[in-house]
């Protein structure tokens, strides 16, 4: 440990601790620009200086590192002023070309002139022209005129997908960064240099031009895409509709979590939020007879579900369930399967080909709640459920979610087994060859549109938060499953989501100590959450607070 | 003049093969440092109080003093043979006419800081002296003074003068663009393919034997109470004779213009450059300056690489100045914000007004940009602008602002 | 001997590999690939020799295109856009074919002194070209560089490998005739 003094305040930190993130424990925010936490240390910007006593004159923080009796000061007259000519410098050759750039409101030239900057311009000559709006790759966009070549995107791509695409070409003013020409940025984490831009230099082709970012609203959550459970933002646009014709989800933003993703994601979990607003929403129950779809109130399908329930001896009843759907959805199941003593559930539908994986954050299996279905009782395979239709045992079958015919079971058996059955139910967000085969579909809330909490696959439970509201009548699959409990007289006693997640720890052992504070912002693991019982991962390092910088 | 030390082997055709050197004595110092220890070898170059020649003006011994004496592993020994400084030529002519005097430094320097391999990084435009220098280490090899414990590496550059600030040469050697390297960790202790290393320039090695061999007190005579030795001084521009010149450090700036035969042209002095291209300039009423490392340094002005380019009356110093900013915006690698913008931004400015188009602020802010810049780069080029960009406008403000239309 | 540099030598690349044909194979022959190995080897870390090995890739070639950054990028298992930084950055690599022989006059303060704008101008005007321009015979390209470092004899140039020094109008004009 190394005890020093920022701006008259003593902190305590760590050995081998830079003076950025010693600052940021004493509360005080040294600005920077190449400084990233998730990256080597590149001292270019030269923006993070700070005065350190007995030190001839300002000394950049980020390749400093915090020793004993050190006495720093962020905020002497010679740093400021140095601060400031450092801003003039990052702008003179800047197109100052905000009001079309997708960067405004989030951009560290921005907030950093108006804090350290506040200069009269000087420049009077010809600035220094360079490539705009270049395509790097599917989902990134260059403006090398609006970059500051702090190479963050640059040790992105050598140190942590080691893909290497991008370098910075030529030397003084007239370096640029760049692909080598003819090549791509398509690397499987690519879009997270759009992150780390702190200036509009690198931007989101998905997002381009489709909202100003100060029209955003955010909610924290969970990337839905795989097993990992990365953390994130879901930055959705609810203010100014029209400006992206009705899409709501804008973004998603990776958010740190120390145990989990660090600061990064992957594209297709960035990029994998499409169906959130996509034109095959379920948006209300409906029934389908013949060959056409009917329209129903929620009454006449919760009771099409009770009455099966009713009627029907258990072992006639089947459910496929989703590791997809959150713990506190699947715990409602469990708790309404048991009730009616129903055996014939699972939850795993295999896939058709293996989902790709990689040693950084992508997993094979592409659910963000297998161990969660797994711990609740989920985790059969479905086959043996439409083995048991198919064999005419089961009259009645609820599949949540998934399209069977989009998976590595054979069309036939999926065909006969929905033949054998009398009443095939379908819950789910979207449309699919499944709930086209359903008699009865039951709209389900997409993740975004409400709350949860998913297990990873290292068993860590992390929640997530409604980012917008449902649509049409969609509902959380608890809700649903509470609806047929309430028509068959029984209670599921939640009307939140963390009422179930309560009953869950107490009924399932795995989950015993945890609660929704508890879990916090960043989750905590199953086993370790009796004995130790700690909030979350901790205070994240400064990245963390910005989801742009 | 006093004792020719550097260049003593010059005047010989044939000194730049291995037969000549020997001839002159060469290679009795590293038969002498052989048997001295190590450490005592430093010692003896720190009592000797030579001074890096390559700009910085780094005591050396005691720069081979911060390889950690615990470090087991490799520790490198590079040669700065990157000379580059507008205004210098002295390594080109010892690399040409004098490379064993380097090889022999090199044995002796890499006994002191236990180094058993060296790189000779030459610039790339030096084609025969690398082709000298390359024969010489062949001949050295046939003859076993290399290969015997001691490798040494041969390496060209490809044309960037950043590569001559020695942890910009250290990323060029390592296959890389010549980014100079941020400090600490410094060369020291993790320099040439992260291992410790030692940079020095090739006339500093060049020291290294005669200091071996005639004593570190004889060489601390030679020089001042801080700095010991002769050097070789580069002397071009408006001179009678251009020609590098060896002399002890304590010459003064006015007796050096006066060896290279005084001024010529007008034959009246306007200004001088007296350490190479990044020193600030000294007006003609300041040459009585020792040219030290200290002198200079109290004169407000650096010695640097020792070019001194003398300038006369009739030479626009306005001009003067574009041209090294010129170079400067070409030369600035573009790793560090302050410099990779405000040497491109000055160097307009500058041209502006030599062109007749300056604005009469424009004097101002060249002065406020380079001072708000200065220290607060990675690596010394961008201070090394600094020195003319401000000396040159301050000293010969009036020159300027007759460029100014309305100034 | 561990010489880090290329065995070869410098400048005039095209004339000395006799190459015309801008199509040609971007390959090196075995002995080359040896060369290549046993200047790696000479480097505690290969890509120590990645300039050697460009300056002899140029010489090979002509100059440095694209494929020869690729093929070179593959020698060394470097992804090609750090070959492009590195080539990018140095003056001393060509990324066009340049002229059979290179003029590259001195620009710098004490060149400036003697006149080097003269000289700019004088090569100018014989050449019929700019700085940086190849003459349409592909004779010549004109460059102006920065300090070469032969001060006392500004002005200067360097002619493909050679310095020529203290260069006036005539000596410039008897240089360009000895060029083939």
């Amino acid at each position: 440990m190394a005890k020093l003094t920022v701006n008259g305040k003593e902190v305590e930190v760590p050995a081998g601790t830079n003076l950025i993130e010693a600052a940021r424990a004493a509360g005080v925010e040294v600005p920077h620009y190449c400084y990233h936490p998730g990256l080597s240390i590149a001292g270019q910007c030269r923006l993070c200086m700070v005065d350190i006593e007995k030190t001839p004159r300002p000394t950049i923080a980020c390749n400093t590192v915090a020793a004993d009796g050190m006495v720093v000061n962020t905020e002497t007259d010679r740093v400021r002023e140095t601060r400031k000519s450092i801003m003039e410098f990052h702008l003179i050759n800047h197109p100052l070309d905000c009001p079309v750039c997708d960067q405004a409101g989030e951009c560290w030239l921005q907030i950093y002139y108006m804090k350290h900057g506040l200069y009269d311009p000087r420049m009077k000559d010809e600035k220094v022209h360079k490539p705009k709006a270049v395509p790097l790759g599917p989902h990134v966009i260059l403006d090398a005129e609006r970059c500051i070549l702090c190479s963050r995107c640059v040790r992105f791509c050598d140190e942590i997908t080691a893909t290497g695409e991008l370098g910075i070409f030529e030397r003084g003013d007239h370096s640029e960064i760049g692909l080598f020409p003819g090549r791509e940025l398509d690397n499987k984490y690519s879009a997270n240099v759009v992150d780390i831009c702190p200036v509009g230099a690198l931007t989101d082709r998905d997002f381009r031009f489709q909202v100003r970012v100060w029209y955003l609203d955010t909610a924290k959550s969970i990337c839905p895409g795989c097993a990992r459970g990365c953390n994130i933002e879901v930055h959705v646009n609810r203010r100014r509709p029209h400006h992206a014709e009705g899409r709501r989800v804008a973004r998603l933003k990776p958010r740190f979590n120390a145990e989990v993703n660090k600061w990064w994601i992957c594209d297709a979990g960035r990029y994998g939020f499409g169906f959130v607003d996509a034109p095959d929403r379920l948006l209300t129950p409906a029934q389908r007879e013949g060959g056409s779809s009917t329209d129903v109130t929620w009454e006449l399908g919760i009771a099409a579900v009770a009455g099966a329930l009713r009627r029907l001896p258990p072992e006639q009843l089947g459910v496929i369930a989703s590791p997809k759907m959150a713990n506190e959805d699947l715990f409602a199941l469990r708790r309404l399967l048991d009730l009616h003593g129903i055996s014939q559930a699972a939850g795993r539908v295999p896939t058709r080909v293996p989902g790709d994986e990689d040693d950084f954050l992508i997993r094979a299996d592409k659910n963000p709640n297998s161990l969660g279905a797994e711990l609740m009782g989920f985790g059969g395979d479905a086959r043996t459920v439409l083995e048991a239709a198919r064999a005419r045992r089961l009259k009645f079958l609820w599949v949540f979610g998934h399209d069977l015919l989009a998976s590595a079971l054979s069309e036939r058996d999926v065909l006969e087994a929905f033949r054998a059955v009398e009443t095939v139910v379908f819950t789910g967000s979207n449309a699919n060859w499944t709930s086209a085969h359903a008699h009865w579909v039951l709209p389900a809330a997409a993740w975004a549109e409400r709350e949860g909490t998913y297990t990873n696959f290292e068993g860590r439970v992390q929640r997530f938060r409604t980012a917008i509201e449902p649509l049409g009548q969609a509902l959380a699959e608890w809700e649903i499953v509470g609806r047929v409990m309430a028509s068959l007289g029984q209670t599921l006693s939640a009307t939140r989501a963390e009422h179930l997640f309560r009953q869950l720890v107490e009924a399932v052992p795995a989950f015993a100590g945890l609660s929704y504070p508890l879990l916090g912002d960043t989750g905590s693991p199953l086993a370790a959450a009796g004995a130790a019982g700690r909030p979350g991962a901790g205070a994240p390092p400064s990245e963390a607070t910005s989801s742009s910088c | 003049m006093a004792e020719i030390v550097l260049m003593r082997n010059f005047s010989n055709p044939e000194s730049h093969t291995l037969d000549a050197y020997r001839a002159s004595g060469g290679y009795a110092a590293w038969d002498r440092a052989r048997a001295i220890e190590p450490a005592a070898i430093t010692e003896e170059v720190k009592k000797a109080n030579l001074r890096g020649l390559g700009g910085a003006g780094f005591p050396t011994g005691t720069k081979w003093s911060f390889i950690p004496k615990t470090h087991t592993g490799p520790v490198y020994l590079v040669v700065n043979a990157d000379e580059g400084e507008p205004g210098t030529f002295k390594d080109r002519y010892l690399l040409e006419r004098d490379p064993h005097a380097l090889i022999e430094g090199m044995l002796i320097a890499a006994r002191a800081i236990r180094c058993t391999k060296g790189f000779v990084y030459i610039r790339g435009e030096y084609v025969e002296p690398w082709r000298r220098f390359s024969a010489a280490v062949k001949e050295a090899y046939d003859a076993g003074l290399l290969g015997q414990g001691f490798d040494v590496v041969v390496h060209r550059g490809a044309g960037a003068y950043i590569c001559g600030e020695e942890t910009g040469l250290l990323s060029s050697l390592e296959g890389k663009k010549g980014w100079p390297k941020i400090k600490p960790p410094f060369p020291a202790i993790k320099g040439a393919f992260g291992q410790p290393t030692i940079v020095n320039n090739v006339e500093t090695l060049c020291c290294v034997p005669p200091i071996v061999t005639r004593g570190a007190e004889w060489f601390a005579g030679l020089g001042t109470k801080t700095q010991g030795g002769t050097r070789m001084y580069s002397v071009s521009g408006r001179v009678k004779k251009p020609a590098v010149y060896e002399a002890p450090v304590s010459i003064t700036l006015r007796r050096l213009i006066e060896t290279a035969g005084g001024v010529s042209g007008t034959g009246r002095l306007k200004a001088v450059v007296p350490g190479g291209g990044s020193a600030a300039i000294l007006s003609a009423d300041e040459i009585d300056v020792t040219m030290d490392v200290d002198g200079l340094k109290a004169a407000g002005s650096m010695i640097g690489s020792a070019g001194v380019v003398v300038m006369d009356e009739s030479v626009s110093i306005p001009e003067a100045l574009m041209v090294l900013a010129r170079f400067y915006a070409h030369e600035s690698c573009g790793q560090c914000t302050p410099c990779r913008e405000s040497t491109g931004w000055i160097y307009k400015m500058v041209h502006r007004i030599v062109d007749g188009r300056g604005h009469k602020e424009d004097l101002d802010t060249i002065l406020d940009v380079a001072k708000r810049g200065a220290g607060t780069t990675i690596c010394a080029f961008y201070d090394g602008a600094v020195g003319p960009y401000i000396s040159y406008i301050e000293k010969f403000r009036s020159e300027f602002e007759a460029l100014i239309p309305h100034g | 001997m561990t010489d880090g540099a290329p065995s070869t030598s410098n400048r005039t690349p095209a004339v000395q590999a006799g190459l015309s044909d801008p199509a040609t194979i971007v390959s090196f022959s075995e002995a080359q690939l040896g060369e290549v190995r046993r200047l790696q080897s000479v480097y505690p870390d290969a890509r120590g020799a990645l300039l050697p090995v460009l300056h002899m890739a140029q010489e090979t070639f002509g100059y440095i295109s694209l494929e020869v950054e690729e093929y070179v990028a593959a020698l060394f298992d470097l992804s090609p856009a750090h070959v492009h930084e590195v080539v990018t950055f140095y003056t001393l690599y060509f990324r066009e074919r340049p002229g059979r022989h290179i003029v590259a006059v001195c620009h710098n303060l004490s060149c400036h002194l003697a006149g080097a704008p003269g000289i700019i101008a004088h090569l100018k005007q014989k050449l019929g070209v700019d700085p940086g321009e190849t003459t349409a015979d592909r004779r010549v390209t004109f460059l102006t560089v920065e300090c070469l470092c032969a001060c006392e004899a500004a002005p200067m140039a360097q002619v493909d490998d050679r310095y020529e020094l203290n260069l006036t109008p005539e000596k410039i004009d008897r240089l360009l005739e000895g060029l083939p």
